[in-house]
């Protein structure tokens, strides 16, 4: 599912919203209703001053009442009197059965009392003969709810922060224990642990953030090889500059003590070439690593590349046959003939310089609907199966008896040097770099189990 | 001919020495200086035919140095840089040098290139006495008209590939090299592993030798360059 973040936080947020409302309100109401009612002693106090009034109208009569409501009205602070009722009803009517019996005044001493009037309502407390009322006005000390305001704001403001508070926290640890996990993760690897990864630590949790964990993870691993291989490129490079360096300071003892001062010379010469090919190959190699350049600014026909390749390399190597099997022409679209050309020269130099004089290297060129694909073949002892693909790794060398084993260690001159094994990591590279791929297997003669050669497949797309 | 006046704008001593030395020694005047500020000034204020400028300078950077010169003057510049890939991004800035040299380079390779646009620049000055027309066995080139006949047929060529042939066959008999013909036919600069040249000279002498043209005539000097014999 996509966004789950997002939904999680809905449902989250959304419901736990609506659930805090409606549980605010409801408390609000119940507290409300509660707090609405006299407090029971009151109650009790209201009906004996009732019954008290009564009993003294019965007894000593109005005079006495009336000097009682006195100091009542002075204790309490408030308003007091006894009245009497009679209900009449005009023009034939009849009374209902709620008034016969008698009705209240004010308002019954059980009833709620309307907390958000100021004043205070009149206590209504009939005598037994229903018709006689002891009225009060609410003394001010008996009212209800006066913490209302407080409670109102407590549970308001209160209740809803603390709720809210507590989401929060929840809320916050789902997010930050993937993103603690990754920070820690980041620390760890700007520190040198290329192999730290998170995904796995968050366990099944699936959502943006293990979608980040993830990424961060594809990061470290691309980030951690490409650290490792230019380590790798430059301790590679440091020993491979060695040894044309010790040939050099030879040559220049050979000069000083004029020992074949000509020969010396033409090893300066050949060495500086070699190790400037080497830092230009290793330049490329870093450009075409780290940029992933994309070349697609040139059109040409493939087949007059090849042609112009094979000519110059069959001059280089004349005692090999070179036969190339080519269809009339093969235009190639938005692909970089200095790139394509750089990487099949590479190839089909190692192909010529691995097959035995007299030996045979085919190069052959087939189109398919949306593919080119060259083929390269070569007779020479071929590559163990399990090191296809690290022949394209830089400097790495399958045998480096192998290289050498056709090529006199004594001529230099006029003629390609072994390599360094940085040809067909270029190669594998520039062919990326327009887009193509290249693989290599071995090929067989029927019935044989060592391998008759090398065979290098380079796949470009070409688009109709 | 006046000696063509070269400056060297390097910022490594010792390069710089042996390059104005053996400069020298093949005929050339040369200025030396040692930052971008100095170079840029020598550079405007003389007449100069060549500007060898390193990319990385102190006070003001090489590609600085090809910009502020190349806003008044025309001068051609060669740029020494030290890395192959450079090549495009200053391709890419302002209207970029007329050649590039990768270091680290040797010297013969910087000869023929200094070689290749000195010629191109002192051709385009001395345009008024160019032939417009170049006949050789059966073979006619006509300028004007873009126009290669031989034995009677006309031969149809693009325009590259017909300077190419001008070119080839002006200098009769001389080897041609790569970085000059660069510079000359496809006005730019060479590069070690650029194809296009020889893919070029593949189809013209293709179409030559249709035509019924012996394909002796055109030869691949390996290592050096073309000849038209």
């Amino acid at each position: 599912m996509k966004n789950k973040l997002l939904w999680k936080l809905c449902w989250i947020v959304g419901v736990g919203a609506v659930l805090l409302f409606w549980i605010v309100d409801r408390v609000v109401q119940q507290t409300e209703q509660y707090m609405s009612f006299i407090a029971l002693e009151h109650q009790q106090q209201l009906k004996a001053y009732g019954q008290e009034a009564e009993a003294i109208l019965n007894s000593q009569g109005q005079a006495a009442l009336a000097s009682w409501l006195l100091s009542l009205q002075e204790r309490e602070q408030t308003w007091a009197g006894v009245v009497t009722t009679s209900i009449k009803p005009l023009a034939k009517g009849r009374l209902p059965k709620q008034f016969v019996k008698g009705f209240l005044l004010g308002r019954s001493i059980e009833w709620k009392i309307h907390l958000y009037f100021k004043e205070n309502p009149i206590m209504d407390i009939p005598f037994s003969d229903g018709y006689t009322h002891f009225l009060i006005r609410l003394p001010q000390r008996m009212r209800p709810g006066i913490y209302l305001p407080y409670v109102h704001l407590l549970l308001q403001i209160g209740l809803p922060f603390i709720l809210l508070c507590f989401l929060s926290l929840v809320l916050y640890r789902h997010f930050m224990a993937p993103l603690q996990k990754l920070k820690k993760a980041t620390q760890q690897f700007s520190n040198g642990n290329f192999d730290v990864r998170v995904k796995a630590a968050l366990g099944r949790r699936d959502d943006e953030l293990t979608t980040l964990a993830h990424t961060f993870d594809e990061m470290a691993e691309r980030t951690g090889a490409l650290i490792l291989t230019q380590r790798q490129l430059l301790a590679d490079l440091s020993h491979e500059v060695r040894t044309p360096l010790a040939r050099i300071d030879m040559a220049v003892d050979c000069i000083e003590h004029n020992i074949h001062p000509e020969k010396a010379l033409s090893r300066l010469r050949y060495e500086a070439a070699t190790m400037r090919e080497l830092v230009e190959d290793v330049l490329t190699l870093a450009w075409l690593n780290n940029e992933k350049p994309c070349l697609n600014k040139e059109d040409f026909d493939l087949v007059e590349l090849i042609s112009v390749i094979c000519e110059d390399a069959s001059f280089e190597y004349p005692e090999r046959i070179l036969r190339t099997e080519l269809p009339e022409q093969a235009i190639l679209q938005h692909s970089s003939q200095r790139a394509l050309g750089q990487a099949l020269e590479n190839i089909i130099r190692n192909a010529l310089r691995h097959t035995d004089n007299l030996g045979q290297v085919v190069i052959s060129l087939t189109k398919q609907a949306s593919l080119i694909v060259i083929d390269v073949k070569d007779h020479g002892p071929g590559v163990p199966v399990g090191l296809l693909n690290d022949i394209f790794r830089p400097f790495f060398q399958v045998d480096k008896s192998r290289l050498n084993h056709s090529e006199g260690s004594g001529v230099y001159e006029g003629k390609k040097r072994g390599g360094f094994g940085l040809g067909l990591a270029l190669a594998q590279r520039q062919i990326a770099a327009v887009g193509g791929y290249i693989y290599a297997r071995n090929h067989y003669q029927e019935n044989a189990d060592s391998p008759a050669g090398l065979h290098m497949i380079i796949e470009l797309p070409q688009k109709a | 001919m006046k000696p063509a006046h070269i400056v060297i704008i390097e910022d490594d001593v010792t390069l710089n020495d042996q390059l104005a030395d053996l400069l020298r020694k093949r005929g050339f005047t040369i200025d030396q200086c040692h930052d971008g500020q100095q170079g840029l000034l020598t550079a405007l204020n003389k007449h100069v035919d060549l500007v060898l400028l390193d990319r990385l300078l102190p006070a003001l950077d090489g590609l600085s140095v090809l910009n502020r010169l190349r806003k008044v003057c025309e001068t051609p510049v060669m740029m020494l840089t030290a890395c192959g890939a450079e090549e495009e991004r200053i391709a890419g800035y302002s209207q970029g040098a007329d050649d590039y040299l990768p270091k680290p380079f040797n010297f013969t390779e910087m000869q023929l290139r200094i070689d290749a646009l000195l010629r191109r620049s002192r051709g385009r000055e001395d345009n008024s006495v160019q032939q417009h027309n170049l006949q050789i066995d059966g073979l006619s080139l006509c300028r004007r008209q873009q126009q290669v006949i031989y034995d009677n047929q006309t031969v149809a060529l693009t325009p590259i590939q017909f300077r190419l042939l001008w070119v080839l066959v002006e200098n009769r008999s001389e080897i041609i090299s790569k970085p000059y013909l660069s510079q000359v036919v496809l006005k730019r600069a060479f590069s070690r592993y650029d194809r296009s040249l020889d893919m070029h000279l593949s189809r013209v002498r293709k179409k030559l030798i249709d035509a019924g043209m012996a394909a002796e005539r055109f030869v691949t000097v390996h290592g050096k360059g073309y000849r038209f014999a």
